[in-house]
């Protein structure tokens, strides 16, 4: 058994591979298992994140609109996710559909999740995710802010807990989609610029920019014709949606108004 | 080993950037906003030390020609730690770097840091030179985004910076990255060949 032993030593000693292996796999294998340990940790919450972004995109999209029914199709070997809402209005149901949908931007793809009614008018549009240049693609979720950074260097306001939305997807509310969706160059948008772009089905794009803003249209216009397909189907659904937050919305909206 | 003299020549004497020219890549490209420096040098630094800690631990065992391979394995489980508790816990810093975070595993900063001095001294004087490094590093990016972003968007930390003037767009993009560095560079060498000669 000694003389085993020594050989063994031995041969780590003068083989020039077998010690460096056993270094580098150890050190591998170290790095592994603390890795997988930060994973587990980390999981749930970054699980949560995507869920609550999720969440609140599509109160966003479908205000007011409950028993939402979330779906899943498979479209080109692609996963395409929609939900389907109700609303009571005026004692009239009327149903309003959400879906994810995106493009490749200028620096990756950008993607987005749109609300529409059953007339095929926008209720609003939430950009998930984005990779575009900040300054300017990235600019799609600049809320317009007035507010200087020496006022709020010198002087410690309140947080200012104002709900409002990017000026670039605000515009997209009242859309028809089932025509296309024109883009002009404006400027940015405000809300005097409302009537006349709505008057074209229009939106501003961001300047310097505009494969941005065409990205955002483009993917807008390629899953509502998806959806539309699909729309007459039966599809099995996934899962059912808690409609706790809608009543957070309405919140939001009186305190909208108020202001 | 004079401590503070290890931490401050990463600042100065021996500023990554600007007199070493390591780890161009991200310095260039995350510096769009104050913000993004400010996330940047957070990360970079907290791989640097760690990796310093590190490496100046295991020295003695490692064979010195499979040095590199452990010293990336090293350096990457950290940033992968970075990455994974920003995603968990701080989406938007996340997002915002991109694929950034992930990328200083390739910064050289961290490797050359690891490679030159961390192999060579022990674990306290290589915390010291990790920090100093790491916060020099990060300086630089500051100043560097300070100007890109109020020039070239009229804002500091996504506020507006003075009203009505109009950013300049080269500046947030790639070219404004190169001229603000390269003046930059410039300002740093002038500054001590002038000294050179003064002394």
């Amino acid at each position: 058994m000694k003389k085993f032993l020594t050989k063994i030593i031995l041969f780590f000693n003068n083989n020039y591979l077998a010690k460096p292996t056993f270094i580098l796999a150890l050190v591998v294998f170290l790095a592994a298992f603390i890795l997988s340990h930060v994973k587990e940790i980390t999981y749930p919450s970054i699980l949560r994140q995507t869920e609550e972004k999720e969440k609140l995109a599509l109160n966003l999209v479908l205000p007011g609109y409950h028993s939402l029914l979330k779906r899943r199709v498979e479209i080109e070997g692609k996963d395409f996710i929609f939900w389907e809402g109700e609303k009571k209005d005026l004692n009239k149901e009327s149903k309003g559909y959400a879906f994810i949908s995106f493009e490749p931007g200028y620096s990756g793809p950008v993607k987005s999740m749109v609300g529409f009614n059953d007339q095929g008018k926008i209720l609003g549009i939430y950009i998930l995710e984005q990779t575009e240049t900040p300054g300017l693609g990235a600019r799609c979720l600049e809320v317009a802010s007035s507010q200087l950074f020496w006022t709020s260097f010198f002087k410690a306001k309140k947080k200012n807990l104002n709900h409002s939305r990017p000026w670039f997807q605000e515009q997209f509310k009242g859309l028809d989609l089932t025509k296309g969706i024109k883009i002009l160059q404006k400027g940015d948008w405000n809300q005097s610029l409302r009537k006349e772009l709505l008057q074209v089905n229009g939106i501003t794009s961001l300047t310097g920019a505009t494969i941005t803003s065409k990205a955002v249209t483009k993917s807008l216009q390629a899953g509502f014709k998806v959806l539309k397909e699909k729309i007459n189907l039966t599809i099995p659904a996934v899962q059912n949606l808690d409609n706790n937050f809608l009543e957070d919305d309405e919140n939001i909206n009186r305190e909208r108004e108020e202001e | 080993m004079n401590y503070l003299k290890e931490f401050t020549k990463g600042l100065w004497e021996k500023n990554p950037i600007l007199v070493l020219s390591l780890g161009l890549c991200p310095t260039l490209a995350v510096t769009t906003s104050v913000t993004n420096a400010l996330w940047m040098c957070l990360a970079s630094t907290f791989v640097l030390v760690c990796s310093n800690v590190l490496v100046s631990i295991i020295k003695k065992y490692i064979p010195s020609h499979i040095r590199i391979p452990v010293f990336i394995t090293i350096i990457a489980s950290f940033v992968t730690v970075v990455e994974l508790t920003l995603k968990a816990f701080q989406p938007n810093v996340y997002n915002s770097l991109g694929i950034f975070i992930p990328l200083i595993v390739v910064n050289c900063m961290i490797l050359g840091r690891a490679e030159e001095f961390a192999s060579k001294n022990n674990i306290l004087v290589s915390i010291f030179d990790g920090l100093g490094m790491g916060i020099g590093f990060g300086l630089t990016l500051t100043i560097l985004a300070f100007f890109r972003e109020t020039l070239g968007a009229n804002k500091l930390f996504g506020l507006t910076f003075i009203p009505g003037m109009r950013p300049v767009m080269a500046m947030i993009l790639a070219p404004g990255a190169f001229i603000t560095l390269g003046l930059m560079l410039w300002a740093m060498n002038s500054f001590k060949s002038r000294k050179k000669k003064g002394g």
